[in-house]
């Protein structure tokens, strides 16, 4: 659908008119700008529900010309979310974390007063750097710190996600107002595609997909491909698991994808681009379609934008859940209509890809550093990040940690304070004892290399990548064994059967990680693993499979020992292994509640009331159900020993 | 005319066409490579991974890769077999020996190898259209689709679930009953059968194709569709009358015609 081009831009005057209504929305002179996170995750922890409850009393009274209730993005901090931010004029934007809709009441006339309800205030900005614009909130509310404060935040660096959670992803008029489409004028009125390219190359932009290939080298590839045709793609196939990063720069700031793309298609010279994203993401297409209909109305897409003789247009792709069509052979045989199998390289999609023609296809993330760079030049981007590896990465901080949310930070951040300094560390003091990063196709980095810094060569040399920027947190809870059986399914599920290494190799190797976790795994298992990893690693046709093995590559490089003891002693340290693992009723402990009884699927435990119970070994498939539901901790996990319990239930002591 | 470039292999130098297929270039040299799914007939696929080779320089990144793909290019040297190589190819025949149990055809291959077992759990299937002999190379799939253009097979199913069948494994209409599929396979897993006036597919979800009767003998020669697309291929002015005979009896028909035109020209001959 394209919309109709009503006030097309061609001036920057006009462009600054466009700002300044924007503004209007953005920090409104006299009135109170109340903004909802409203992201997939912030929607998850209940953001739809505090949007309904805030519209409903400010409805109800009849509050609608003193606030302007709109939705952002997401500021990145999932574990606080839902968020609400708070605009009084001339004051700090006020963010309030954990919002519910009890809180509303009280943010509402904290808001009319010109004040805040300390209680759920998370933090506050009295200036924010777009980065193409700066933004003066107002100083005051000493009492609460400033966003920059707050160790979540005080190692960021915010350049992809520079209005994540701030502007309203929906305006375009709130884009252009801090700055967005200004670059434009550049790309298209005062440099030559080559200038562009150099631009990018000068840079030190690497591919944020996770291979890190510079993006400058890829565009000149298909620059000088001779061709009449050439196409762009926006690879937004984002499917390693616990990773988000590019649905929340697609659902925030939408806008500064398409700005990139044009840049890009100028560059190369295409006239149309695609983004293939993940159907399993409504409301990042949703609002990438609004943006792109937006920047049609605009004339900033389409038809000789900016009246500068170049036109460019974009379309939307969605993928059908196939996590190789990330791969740029897959990903082009899925946009032609075919099945997503990879095809053999060369020939690279730069000399022909999409339909036979040069394709160049970067990632969401790749996109989103355009504008920027563009607008700030090589050399300020240069500053940012670590020797050749220049810029900032996205991470999705998940798994075993305690504040789980994604972060922004320098490349060559060491992983400590990623971990330790961001995040805040394992859950309930737990010791911490590896991370995955780049997913199914990364690997296991250990604790005590933590000091590892970041980025593409570095990740390389410890055995992993850099990925698209996921990083599991694993912590002594977990079993390497079985963390590198999770990732392999993974691969093996997703593999697309094309080659035999991915397709028959992963299977097999999938299967003795199960017979080592399950206890039946042979010493030379090991070996036999080793030589596999490598084979399918060497002869795999496309990444998937190249990088599969990476998990059990790494897992075994850093944690042999406990593969070892799987195999020789029986025994799962992390007792998270099925098989290997036993649970027992502590006699002294258990008051004979008969919770954990009535839990079990099996019917392993005998007991009574008020009697200690018992869990037959035979039976039970150490399912942790009764663990889980025990209140008096009285039920123990053990491996590779056994604990002595009475042989029938005996009445409880007292 | 095209270019011609210089290439190395085995350290041996080649005066080659710009862009020639390396692996069948290796094969008209005597140099033996191990292929299932090159035919160069269809466009490189690159799935059955044997057919690796150490390279460096030329327009290629260097390290290990697959010959199918490669095309020749100034300086390109190529290794055929070293030892990370053959490493690296044991392993996969023992993967193609646990996938195909009952491929003969792999078995013999193998050892060629040196490889004769596998650690690795064999994939037999009860009631295998392709009688656990298919490497899923994909050839026959390919020979359908891209040069029959019939696209009766494809893949079904995804990763190590990966079979090649029939839409729904349901019988299909559209097959010409041509047998191109079981020609390519190099495994010999594809099973048709000729009963009287019926070709049955049996590894084709007992797809049936009628044959076609010859007037005069009455023998069941040919699948009918395909001997329409083919009939439809070539020249109309041809003898109606030859259309509906077997092989056989259209040459006897054909050579029987020739003598006469002879025996005719001779007797007017004689008359002179």
């Amino acid at each position: 659908m394209v919309g109709k081009e009503k006030n097309k831009i061609t001036l920057p005057e006009a462009l600054q008119a466009v700002a300044k209504s924007g503004l209007e929305t953005l920090c409104p002179k006299d009135k109170i700008r109340i903004a909802v996170g409203y992201a997939t995750c912030g929607i998850a922890a209940g953001a739809d529900v505090v949007y309904a409850e805030l519209e409903k009393q400010i409805f109800d009274n009849t509050l609608e010309d003193r606030i302007i209730l709109t939705k952002t993005g997401c500021f990145g901090f999932c574990k606080m979310e839902p968020f609400v931010n708070v605009y009084f004029p001339g004051k700090p934007l006020v963010i309030y974390y954990n919002v519910n809709s009890n809180d509303i009441e009280k943010i509402i006339s904290a808001a009319l007063h010109g004040k805040v309800f300390t209680e759920k205030a998370l933090c506050k900005i009295e200036h924010w750097n777009h980065i193409t614009s700066e933004t003066d909130y107002g100083k005051g509310f000493d009492d609460i710190p400033l966003w920059n404060e707050l160790p979540y935040y005080s190692k960021q660096v915010k350049v992809v996600m520079r209005n994540a959670g701030i502007t309203n992803p929906n305006s375009i008029e709130e884009y252009i107002a801090v700055g967005g489409y200004q670059s434009l004028f550049k790309v298209l009125k005062q440099m030559s595609p080559n200038d562009v390219i150099e631009e990018i190359s000068d840079a030190g932009l690497r591919g944020r997909g996770g291979a890190g290939f510079p993006t400058g080298i890829k565009w000149r590839n298909t620059q000088k491909e001779k061709s009449k045709t050439k196409y762009l793609v926006c690879n937004a196939d984002e499917g390693d698991p616990g990773a988000y990063m590019n649905r929340n720069e697609m659902e925030s700031d939408p806008h500064m994808i398409i700005e990139g793309m044009i840049a890009g298609a100028y560059a190369i010279d295409a006239k149309t681009g695609f983004i293939y994203i993940r159907a399993e993401y409504p409301l990042a297409i949703e609002r990438l379609q609004r943006a792109i209909n937006q920047a049609h109305e605009y004339g900033l897409l389409g038809e000789n934008i900016l009246d500068s003789g170049f036109s460019f247009d974009i379309f939307i792709t969605r993928g059908a859940g196939a996590f190789v069509c990330g791969e740029e052979t897959a990903l082009i045989a899925s946009l032609e209509g075919e099945a997503g199998r990879p095809r053999p390289r060369p020939p690279y999609p730069s000399v022909h890809g999409l339909w036979g023609m040069p394709t160049n296809i970067n990632n969401v993330e790749t996109w989103c550093n355009i504008p920027v760079i563009i607008e700030k030049g090589a050399d300020w981007f240069k500053a940012l990040g670590s020797p050749n590896n220049a810029g900032t990465k996205v991470f999705s901080l998940v798994g075993n940690i305690n504040k789980v949310g994604l972060a922004e930070v320098e490349l060559g951040t060491p992983l400590e304070t990623i971990v330790c300094d961001v995040g805040a560390c394992g859950i309930d003091k737990k010791r911490i004892k590896a991370v995955q990063t780049g997913g199914p196709s990364g690997g296991c980095i250990p604790a005590n290399l933590f000091d590892t810094p970041v980025d593409y060569d570095n990740m390389k040399k410890v055995g992993s990548i850099m990925g698209s920027g996921g990083i599991v947190v694993l912590d002594e809870d977990s079993c390497m064994v079985d963390t590198a059986k999770y990732f392999l399914n993974f691969s093996v599920d997703e593999s697309c059967g094309k080659c035999v290494p991915c397709r028959e190799g992963l299977k097999h190797m999938h299967e003795i990680l199960e017979q080592i976790s399950d206890g039946k795994g042979k010493p030379e298992d090991i070996d036999l693993l080793k030589q596999m990893s490598e084979t399918i690693k060497k002869t795999s046709l496309c990444g998937l499979g190249q990088t599969a093995p990476n998990p059990v590559i790494t897992t075994l490089q850093y944690f042999e020992n406990e593969y070892r003891e799987h195999i020789e002693e029986k025994v799962c340290e992390a007792k998270v292994c099925r098989e290997l693992t036993s649970f027992y009723i502590v006699a002294d402990k258990c008051t004979g509640c008969t919770l954990c009884a009535k839990h079990c699927p099996v019917n392993a435990i005998d007991g009574q009331a008020k009697y200690v119970h018992i869990i037959d070994q035979e039976t039970c498939i150490s399912c942790s159900s009764c663990f889980n539901v025990c209140p008096f901790d009285a039920i123990v996990k053990l491996s590779g020993e056994s604990m002595e319990t009475p042989e029938k239930p005996i009445p409880v002591k007292k | 005319m095209k270019r011609k470039v210089k290439i190395k292999i085995n350290e041996t130098e080649y005066l080659v066409n710009e862009g020639e297929n390396i692996l069948t270039f290796c094969k008209s040299i005597g140099v033996d490579i191990p292929a299932l799914c090159y035919s160069e007939a269809l466009k490189p696929y690159g799935a059955c991974r044997l057919c690796i080779v150490d390279v460096k320089g030329g327009n290629v990144r260097p390290g290990i890769t697959t010959s199918c793909t490669l095309t020749a290019s100034e300086g390109l040297e190529i290794v055929t077999e070293t030892e990370e190589i053959n490493n690296h190819r044991k392993i996969l025949f023992q993967f193609y020996l646990a996938q195909a149990p009952e491929s003969e055809t792999i078995q013999k291959l193998a050892a060629k190898y040196e490889v004769t077992d596998t650690p690795f759990t064999k994939k037999v299937r009860e009631k295998d259209n392709l009688g656990n002999q298919c490497v899923l190379c994909g050839l026959c799939v390919r020979v359908c689709n891209d040069i029959i253009e019939k696209g009766v097979i494809n893949y079904t199913g995804r990763g190590y679930y990966v079979k090649i069948n029939t839409a729904y494994a349901l019988p299909d209409d559209n097959c010409l009953g041509c047998k191109a599929c079981a020609e390519v396979c190099p495994t010999g897993a594809i099973n048709f059968e000729d009963l009287t006036d019926t070709r049955w597919g049996h590894s084709w979800s007992e797809t049936k194709i009628s044959l076609k009767q010859c007037s005069v003998c009455g023998e069941y020669y040919s699948p009918q569709p395909f001997d329409e697309k083919t009939l439809g291929n070539m020249n109309p002015e041809i003898e109606k009358g030859l259309k509906d005979m077997c092989p056989s009896c259209r040459r006897k028909t054909m050579s029987k015609k020739q003598v006469a035109i002879k025996e005719n020209r001779f007797s007017i001959l004689n008359l002179k």
